[in-house]
Order: C-alpha cells, then structure tokens, then sequence
C-alpha cells in the first residue's frame, strides 16, 4: 500500500514531503493559505491510518476523532488514506426498517444498513435516487440500536417527503453515505455543564447526544431546550419528560411560539435568559440555520468559547 | 534573544488570545460589517493564524495570499480605517492580556507590515 493515497489513488510523497506538497505536485486541487498549520484552510479527513498528531494541533477533540488533519504540516510516516472535509463517503445500501408519525408533520424513519459506524448525533445522507438526497441527523444509538434512526419533518410538496409518505415501506431499498458531522459527545467534560438547545427536528441529533452523555455517565448538569412554532411539534416530549423525572441531573424545557402560559417561549431566548456562567459549558447547537447561526453569535459574544460549540444547522430541504 | 514570538508566549499565547479578540472585532461597529455572512469557525481559525503571524510565529504568506484572502473584503469597501480599528482591537487585547507596551508595539508594527498587501495595494 501507498504512504499516501488521495481517494483511491496512489499519490506519490518524497520524504520530508508535506501531504499538501504531494497533492499539489500531483495536480490535486488543494486549497491552502498560511501552510503553517493554523489557518485551517487545507484541512482534509484521514478515512483510513492515523495522521501524525502535529497534523491535527488546533483541532477540536471531536474533529480529530473524525480524523480530520491539516496536510500543511502533515509528514505521514504510516500510510494515509485521505479525503477531502466534506466527502460523504461511500454509499451502501440500507433497508427500511420502519415508518412512523411522531406529529403531524414529523416522522419517524428507522432503517438498517450493515457496518455502518457512527456517532450518535452525527448526520448521513440518504439516497433515494441519484437525485433525490437529503441529509438527516442520527437520533439512534449505534450501541443501543440496530437500526438508524432519523426524524424527518414533511414539507408540503417536498419530494422527499412525498417518497417517504406516498412509496416508501418497510423492507424497500436505499442508500446511504456518511457520517459526517462533529455534533458528538466527544470531547465534553463529564462533569462540565451540557447545554443542549434545539428547534424542530434539531431534536434528533440532541437526543442521540442525550443519550449517549447519560450512557457515558454524564455527571454535570444536562439541559435540554427544544423548541416549535406550535405544541405539537414537540415531539417525544412525553419521552422526555418522563427521562427527566427519573433523571436528577437533567432538566427538559420544551417551548412553543404558539402556546399558552407555561410552554410559550422562543426557544433561543429562552435558553440565553436562562444560562449563565457560559464559559464552562459545552453546548449543542441544531435547527434552522438563522437560529443556530444566532444562537452560536450570541453565546460566543457572552463569553461561551467557541471550541466547546458544536452546531448542525441545516437547510430547508423540500 | 529570543524571538517576539516566544517572548510572548507561542502558541498557548495566541490560544489565550484569540477569542478574547475575535469578541471585540465582532462587537466592533466600525467593522463588524465584515465578519458577518462568515462561517465562526472559519473565520477563528483565520485571526488565529493572523494573531500567529502578527505575533512572529510560523507562517508561510506570501503577498499574494494576503491580496487573495482580502480581495473580496476591499471590493466591500475595506480600507485603512479598518486596518486601524483592527490593529486598536489587537493592542487592547494583549494589553488585557498583561502584555507589556514594547511586545504590543512591535505586534503591531507586524500587523501593520501586511497592511498594503491586506487592501490590495
Ligand atoms: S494551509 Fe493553513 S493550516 Fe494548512
């Protein structure tokens, strides 16, 4: 095997050779700037071998799980199988499993692919046809669950939505790529606190965290903001109240734009007015984009760090 | 002697003074107006590697990549006040750091060193 290859392919590395080097020579289109290791500009993900640790100085604790490192300064002496940040991966196949309301307009989507290694609250693509793809958090537990787990929200119209209500049914066949995403439990302190806020469907992911935090024996404090337009939209909120009863480190607030008295609330709002002491917490970030790109602004400006926010904001996809 | 850039601490130095001074860009009216539309994790691993270079520490720039990471930025108007204001929120933050005047005076003079490369001049 190659010291070096580059989605497959061979790439030929002299030593005392970079990896962006190599790239470069070979005419791979590589993107750099300060070649010096601190940018970040050039990072790329080890899909296979272990990238030397001064490769990956500067990463979160969550990207280096994922493998990610920076080719600037990375002079592998074992061999290293690279792809660019964000290649889902290959594709396998997958079954579904099952297909079920959670509300009005979210389901649950269970199916089953073999070997497929994952974090909870990572995201993978599925594939229903070559083009029809959207990505979904995993809500699942790969230690827990045999299936993944995905919660979708129905849009009116939306194709893939229709697939999923009008064709889809236990047994069919799909495809899925990935994971991608560093929205996991790795690199929280078990005793620092755990903010966990999400709207909508952005529930999935922080319920695969959720989960795996308790498993991991979690000891600090767990709070968990889950927000909707309307009630109904908060989904598992039963679940969830019932896990917290039982659960004295960790308190679910649900909250709805349209809801009387006690579960009014915008979610963002509610979770900003109610955390302090910032700086010590590690937070969950997942929803719409507007709310996930506000919300991390918001508790970087009071003082939360940056390298202890993790985010997934996604995109309406219809 | 050794370098401004060890004098000041390495890289535990611009660990220690990276988010403190992307809070002040951002809280800064006169230039805000640029970081918005950005990526955060992007955009605080771009002033940790400027903070790296203004500190004296490793960097392979070159004029051209200053020219080409700023381009964008001049087009919307980027121009010396800015660098200014930039620079302002620089020396407060390391003097909240308890960096002495002649460490923040010759960081400065580093940072202003790229200043016509940075407005594509
Ligand atoms: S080019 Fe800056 S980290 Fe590699």
């Amino acid at each position: 095997m190659s010291l070096l290859t580059y989605m497959d392919r061979p790439v030929p590395i002299a030593p005392g050779e970079t990896v962006l080097e190599a790239l470069l020579r070979a005419g791979i289109e590589a993107k750099s700037s300060c070649r010096a290791g601190t940018c970040q500009t050039c990072m790329h993900r080890a899909v296979s071998g272990t990238p030397p640790e001064a490769s990956q100085r500067g990463l979160t604790e969550a990207q280096k799980a994922m493998g990610f490192f920076l080719p600037c300064v990375c002079k592998p002496e074992t061999p290293l199988a690279i792809a660019p940040r964000d290649d889902a991966g290959a594709r396998r196949e997958a079954v579904v499993r099952s297909l079920e309301r959670l509300s009005h307009d979210i389901i649950r989507l269970r199916i089953e692919a073999d070997d497929f290694d994952y974090r909870p609250g990572q995201f993978l693509e599925l594939i229903a046809d070559d083009d029809l793809k959207r990505h979904y958090s995993l809500a699942s537990h790969p230690e827990d669950d045999p299936y993944l787990e995905m919660h979708i929200r129905l849009h009116e119209n939306g194709r893939m939505s229709r697939r999923l209500t009008e064709r889809l049914a236990p047994g069919h066949r799909l495809h899925v790529a990935g994971p991608s995403g560093t929205c996991f439990y790795e690199g929280v302190d078990p005793d620092q606190p755990l903010v966990l806020i999400g709207a909508g469907t952005g529930l999935a992911p922080l319920y695969g965290v959720l989960r795996d935090a308790l498993k991991r024996g979690h000891r600090g404090p767990i709070r968990l903001y889950h927000g909707a337009r309307d009630p109904r939209g908060l989904y598992l909120r039963d679940e969830l109240e019932a896990l917290a009863g039982s659960r004295e480190n960790l308190t679910y607030r649900p909250c709805a734009l349209d809801a009387d008295a006690h579960l009014r609330g915008d979610v963002a709002a509610v979770a900003l007015e109610s955390e302090t002491g910032l700086e010590h917490s590690a937070f969950f970030l997942c929803g719409g984009e507007n709310l996930v790109k506000r919300l991390k602004r918001d508790l970087f400006m009071r003082g939360a760090s940056l390298r202890a926010i993790r985010a997934d904001a996604f995109t309406p996809g219809a | 002697m050794s370098s401004l850039y060890e004098r000041l601490g390495g890289e535990k130095a611009v660990n220690a003074a990276v988010e403190l001074f992307y809070r002040r860009v951002l809280a800064d009216g006169r230039i805000a107006r640029f970081f918005e539309d950005v990526d955060m994790e992007d955009q605080i691993a771009k002033q940790k590697s400027f903070l790296t270079m203004a500190f004296g520490g490793p960097n392979k720039y070159t004029g051209k990549d200053m020219r080409n990471a700023h381009r964008r930025l001049v087009e919307k108007g980027l121009n010396d006040s800015h660098v200014d204001a930039v620079i302002d929120n620089l020396n407060t933050t390391l003097r909240q750091l308890g960096v002495p005047e002649t460490e923040v005076k010759e960081v400065a003079a580093l940072a202003n060193s790229v200043r016509d490369d940075v407005l594509g001049r």
